[in-house]
């Protein structure tokens, strides 16, 4: 059982709902993949490499043969899967202190839920609806989002540099070499191992 | 399409598990107990098909009672979540996952309902895909770089720190013939392998 | 907001007394009713935040407990349960989670920190010589006479002097001591730039639950604290940290790659640390110290990073933005409200004077002290996430450039521009410059909840 490989977290959490408010739900969903600034605040936190949720209606879990019993359930269910950077309670802090809103509008809809805010009782409930995760694979353990990002702009910045330093002269080159070493100055930081959750 | 987003594909999978009550150690726990021996470095079977950035493996086995006044309720069956985020189209994923890790995806899925095995990649194909879930809404930080231009982009971005750091303060006609020999190095440097969580040094 | 009592709270969390000498004894306590009894004896000597209507005082005295020394004074087993993990686990046993390994590893700690001989933090500061041992003697009267404690060690500290005066100085030559936050409900006079930013640019003081327990704090909720409420109110964690700083490395180092860096030795060392040697935020002044802003309360603590995002002012692993990034994240300071922690604490050893003969194996460093109400959440979260971790400041897993525990050697980056007289600058093969050489974690009760444990009173549910 392993939530953690490298530098990078698998959160899975699942919430009962009430049937009628699954429609409201795919509703906000909608508008959030069709509304960018709502998708800012996700990227702007940037610690998240992926992420999903996934309604699964109450009659709609795979079943594969007839000698498997169907499901005889009340609740439509709400799946989150999460591939994210830093500690749990770093994770959760965050999300609480800077998406409470639009949290509240993809949870409010799950039995119990109490909100994002105060984030005690929160941590309280995603402990309480988190599964855990028996194998995980990250095919670059050693990078964060913030890493993976810096290091396409330091290679395309090197691309750039590369391309025009063909034919020039040593001076014309150094001046080239400042300018790649500015645009490239915060984007440096090493890759390696995550510090450990408490 | 919901299960996409730029270049990277969001596949959920919930595989039914067998229930079988004259088994010995019923098959969620053989399960758990082999995701849990299976290695995740560059050994990891999903490293061998490299287009996976992430993946995981798990056993569901019931849904959560969040207490009162929701009302109680289980699943019939455990199921097993196969949760990959990969680059390209799902129809070439799972027939790389079925020809070129076959007996990892068969001592994984042998323990569900219905499972064809990976040596009929067509009815493997359709069963992965009966067992699909269509993703609601699917967010990828970066959506527009394959694994190999991650792994490439985070070993150039290693080796130019280290450049910079050893030619610091060099006079420009060095700097360039540095450079140029640097570049030559970087671009000749193997392809990184996946999982391994190094950057191999120019 | 309540208003404080402050009579109820013990001194040394209201206020940095500023007193030029200290002695941190470190007590191990009987494990019978004398701990209760000594306790009980102490009780009138320790000095809570009162107003000194009749000047300062020529010491004080205040006290912490660890939670092996909460066990010795017999609190009920719901209480001592009902603290936070990490207090209930010690200093010693979150190195891991902290960052410290290798050269700061606990094995290399001083015996009384490695052996966790410590229940008791007795802090006594002073105004003179005289003062400190004449009050210190009482301390040692009353252990002596209930038996209900006695001093494994103790960490003399002062103020430094250079060139015959007191200073606020550290041994790396820093003035020290800027940027405590200010909290809702003290008295002190707030300064801008010490509390938290609001959406239209001021600062506010921070909720009061950022520091003490029993009041509301930023995330609007009581902080976690020990039950029952009179045991926790008023009361705080303190986490104490022996931090060794290696003087000859810090400036054979400036002086190495002072000579490499345009800006020459003593603008390295401002981009370092963020501030210039006399205290001037290089943020509102890159190029030179300024006296003008050192001396303005308005204007010493009293900036931002969000209009300097690529770095070239202050750079983005400069120590102070590290610890304090205040706008540095965006969501205007809203993920850094909950991560303040307020400093105490005093320089050991004596001053080196620049060009002196000095090495690192002399005893010489800072005996430092945080405050918080919740260790995990502030403090370690500091010292794990931006001291020895980099990615919120998306510099990957560079560490602070003067904190970080290194002995293989890391990078630090000066952003600069194309300007040659500012250009970008990686300092390379960063020697550890700071060491921690052994500490704990302390709980600092107030006055009722001192009567309390050391009558045996605390309800035990």
């Amino acid at each position: 059982m392993t939530n953690i490989t490298g530098k990078t977290y698998a959160m899975n959490a699942i919430t009962p709902m009430k049937p009628w408010k699954t429609w409201i739900l795919r509703g906000f969903f909608f508008l959030l993949g069709h509304i960018k600034p709502l998708q800012a605040d996700l990227v702007n936190l940037s610690f998240i490499h992926f992420a999903r949720w996934v309604v699964i209606r109450r009659d709609s879990f795979p079943r594969l043969s007839a000698a498997q019993p169907a499901e005889d359930l009340q609740y439509d269910y709400l799946l989150f899967f999460s591939n994210f950077n830093g500690t749990w309670n770093q994770y959760i802090d965050a999300f609480s202190a800077v998406l409470g809103k639009g949290l509240n509008l993809v949870w409010f809809w799950s039995e119990k839920y109490p909100g994002a805010v105060p984030v005690t009782p929160f941590k309280q409930y995603i402990a309480r609806v988190q599964f855990e995760t028996d194998f995980y694979y990250t095919a670059y353990p050693h990078a964060t989002t913030n890493d993976v990002k810096a290091a396409h702009r330091v290679q395309q910045a090197l691309d750039t540099l590369a391309d025009g330093s063909g034919n020039t002269s040593p001076a014309e080159f150094e001046q080239a070499y400042v300018r790649f070493l500015v645009s490239v100055q915060r984007d440096l930081g090493s890759t390696g191992l995550a510090p450990i959750g408490v | 399409m919901p299960n996409e987003s730029g270049s990277v594909y969001g596949l959920t999978i919930l595989s039914p598990i067998i229930d079988d009550p004259h088994a010995r150690i019923s098959h969620d726990l053989q399960l758990r107990m082999h995701l849990g021996a299976l290695p995740r470095g560059e050994d990891s079977p999903f490293a061998k098909v490299s287009s996976t950035h992430m993946a995981r493996l798990t056993v569901m086995n019931d849904v959560v009672y969040v207490g009162m006044p929701a009302c109680e309720e289980h699943l019939q069956s455990q199921y097993l979540v196969f949760e990959s985020n990969f680059d390209g189209d799902l129809d070439t994923y799972l027939r790389r996952m079925a020809t070129e890790i076959p007996d990892h995806v068969d001592s994984v899925w042998s323990h569900c309902i219905g499972y064809p095995g990976a040596g009929d990649v067509a009815a493997f194909e359709s069963y992965m895909k009966k067992c699909q879930l269509t993703t609601t809404f699917y967010f990828a930080d970066v959506n527009d770089k394959t694994v190999q231009q991650t792994l490439r982009a985070l070993q150039t971005q290693a080796a130019v720190a280290s450049f910079i750091e050893r030619n610091q303060g060099k006079p420009a006609a060095e700097l360039q013939n540095a450079f140029t020999k640097f570049l030559g190095k970087l671009r000749a440097a193997p392809d990184p392998r996946p999982g391994s969580g190094k950057d191999q040094s120019i | 907001m309540s208003k404080l009592n402050e009579t109820d709270i013990q001194g040394f969390v209201l206020r940095g007394y500023n007193f030029p000498l200290a002695r941190y004894m470190f007590l191990h306590l009987a494990d019978d009713d004398r701990a209760g009894q000594f306790l009980d004896r102490l009780l009138p000597s320790i000095t809570t935040g009162e107003h000194w209507d009749d000047g300062k005082p020529d010491s004080t005295v205040n006290i912490a407990f660890t939670h092996k020394g909460l066990r010795r004074l017999r609190l009920p087993a719901a209480s001592l349960l009902s603290f936070p993990v990490e207090f209930l686990e010690g200093m010693q046993a979150r190195s891991a989670v902290l960052g410290d390994t290798g050269r700061n590893a606990p094995e290399r700690w001083e015996s009384i920190w490695r052996e966790e001989r410590v229940n008791a933090w007795l802090g006594v500061n002073a105004m003179s010589e005289q003062a400190l041992e004449s009050c210190c003697a009482d301390m040692l009267r009353i252990m002596e006479e209930t038996g209900g404690a006695s001093v494994v060690g103790w960490q003399d500290a002062a103020a430094l002097k250079v060139d015959g005066q007191l200073t606020t100085k550290e041994h790396f030559g820093f003035t020290d001591g800027f940027g405590n936050p200010d909290y809702l409900g003290f008295e002190r006079s707030t300064q801008p730039g010490q509390g938290k930013l609001m959406p239209d640019g001021s600062w506010a003081p921070l909720a009061t639950g950022e520091l003490l327990l029993g009041y509301a704090d930023e995330g609007g909720e009581l902080p976690v604290a020990p039950i029952p409420h009179l045991l926790a109110n008023n009361g705080t964690f303190m986490v104490y940290r022996k931090l060794h700083q290696n003087v000859a490395a810090f400036r054979r180092y400036l002086e190495e790659k002072g000579r490499q860096y345009v800006g020459g030795k003593e603008k390295l060392a401002a981009k370092l640390v963020g501030r210039w040697r006399d205290g001037t935020p290089v943020e509102l002044s890159p190029d030179s110290p300024d006296p003008a802003i050192v001396m303005d309360k308005k204007r010493n603590v009293n900036f931002t990073f969000g209009n300097d995002n690529a770095g070239t002012r202050c750079p983005i692993g400069a120590h102070v933005r590290r610890t304090n990034p205040r706008d540095a994240f965006g969501f205007e300071g809203r993920l850094t409200n909950r991560r303040r922690i307020t400093r105490r604490g005093l320089p050991y050893g004596p001053y080196a004077p620049e060009g002196a003969e000095v090495r690192d194996d002399e005893e010489r460093g800072v005996a430092f002290m945080v405050l918080n109400a919740n260790l995990a959440r502030q403090f370690e979260f500091v010292q794990q996430q931006w001291i020895e971790y980099g990615n919120d400041s998306h510099l990957g897993n560079e560490k602070d450039p003067l904190l970080g525990n290194r002995d293989e050697g890391g990078s630090f980056l000066i952003q600069g521009t194309e300007d040659p007289k500012n250009p970008p600058f990686l300092c390379g093969a960063l020697p550890g410059f700071v060491e921690l050489r052994g500490g704990d974690y302390f709980f600092i009760p107030g006055m009722t909840a001192l009567k309390m444990m050391s009558t045996g009173t605390v309800d035990p549910r």
